[in-house]
């Protein structure tokens, strides 16, 4: 206890007082060798401290490595992953050319076929006039907890799209997220995904179609009500009409049971055989969901 | 007021400069700044009494840094560097801590 009440009662270093003691109670007068010494090690003293200090506030070093490593391999595979999908969208068009070119002289309706089914499964882009809502999560102060309440749910966005499809909407997308007839919105935790794509606020449902129809229609429809609601949560939305509108193409729709023939039939027998052993009940059921 | 000018000619060196600390130096750097600023609290409050001496302040500065790092480096040694560096914390801390009321009671009289 005794040095526990010592460093309470005497912080002050003794040095000070002894040295008041031994001058006899007068400011001492010190040498210049003396003050040489006491600035140089004042500076010292000064640098290593404020050295010490910033070297604590600086983050850890192998941490940091670390995360550069990451950072850096994420933007890597980023940029492989954006030449890819430009890729994928070059050639794609290219088979649209390839194709378009082949078939417009062979077999115009066949063309027009294709055509209307591009449109229909939302593998083509396309544009047009047309309406975006918007939906915008209510604000957040920062760090504040969330209320699950005050953000967009996947029901809100289902609502809004089924109603746009009712009033005659030709396609439809979220966030630049083409709606196709596999397309589910869904929440997953805390994201909203769309082709399993995770989407964020604002969301931005973009419609084609006739810009006055879709917005009478969707004020008239069960959305409007559902939008209005959404008010007392603090999600804003709003409806807005535009003569120029794109919608993207989605690039996943893709066979999954059928597949080509390995070499063409070139006996020219009529009796075209089914690709890949005729429509059976399960590729009905794949395309039909 | 040699002291003091150089302190600050050294902190002002110390920002601009930046110079690297070698990892070795690493663990003790925490210690190293509980004992500055414990020596630059027992010199203001010595001020504040009247009894401030440069070279004591200088003198006791060194020797807290020092003996503060030499206590964790030994206490590394043993294999009890973090209990060591506790227990520097600890005293420093309350010194600290008492200098701090001192000088409150110079400056506002309460």
């Amino acid at each position: 206890m005794s040095l526990l009440r010592q460093v309470m009662d005497h912080p002050l270093d003794p040095g000070y007082e002894a040295a008041r003691r031994a001058t006899g109670g007068v400011r001492p007068q010190r040498g210049v060798v003396t003050r040489i010494w006491v600035g140089l090690l004042a500076v010292l003293l000064g640098a290593v401290t404020v050295v010490a200090a910033r070297e604590l506030r600086r983050p850890e070093p192998s941490a940091l490595a670390a995360r550069t490593l990451l950072e850096s391999q994420i933007s890597e595979r980023q940029g492989d992953v954006d030449t890819l999908s430009r890729r994928v969208s070059q050639v794609g068009a290219e088979v649209e050319t390839l194709r378009s070119d082949a078939l417009s002289d062979a077999s115009p309706s066949l063309l027009d076929t294709l055509n209307r089914d591009g449109v229909l499964s939302g593998s083509t882009a396309l544009q047009g006039p047309g309406v975006v809502v918007t939906l915008r999560d209510a604000p957040v102060l920062k760090d504040a907890d969330v209320d699950p309440d005050s953000r967009v749910q996947d029901l809100d966005l289902q609502i809004v799209v089924n109603s746009l499809w009712s009033v005659g909407a030709e396609a439809v997308a979220i966030n630049d997220q083409r709606l196709t007839p596999v397309t589910a919105v869904r929440s997953a935790g805390d994201a909203i995904l769309v082709n399993l794509q995770p989407v964020s606020s604002p969301y931005s449902v973009v419609a084609i179609g006739d810009p006055g129809k879709l917005q009478s229609g969707l004020a008239r429809s069960p959305a409007g009500d559902w939008m209005v609601s959404l008010t007392n949560f603090g999600i804003q939305s709003s409806t807005v009409g535009q003569s120029e509108l794109d919608v993207p193409g989605d690039d996943s729709v893709r066979l999954r049971y059928a597949r080509p023939v390995e070499s063409p039939a070139t006996d020219g027998s009529g009796d075209a055989t089914p690709a890949a052993g005729g429509p059976t009940s399960d590729e009905d059921q794949g395309y039909g969901q | 007021m040699i002291a003091v000018v150089g302190l600050i000619v050294g902190v002002v060196a110390g920002l601009l400069l930046q110079p690297s600390v070698p990892a070795a130096v690493a663990p003790y750097l925490p210690i190293a700044v509980i004992a500055a600023l414990d020596a630059l609290f027992g010199g203001l409050r010595a001020k504040l009494d009247g009894l401030f001496d440069e070279k004591v302040f200088i003198v006791s500065f060194l020797s807290n840094v020092v003996v503060a790092a030499l206590i964790v480096f030994l206490g590394d040694q043993l294999g009890v560097g973090s209990q060591m560096s506790t227990g520097v914390v600890v005293v420093l801390g309350i010194r600290i801590f008492s200098n701090a009321a001192a000088i409150r009671r110079h400056l506002f009289k309460a």
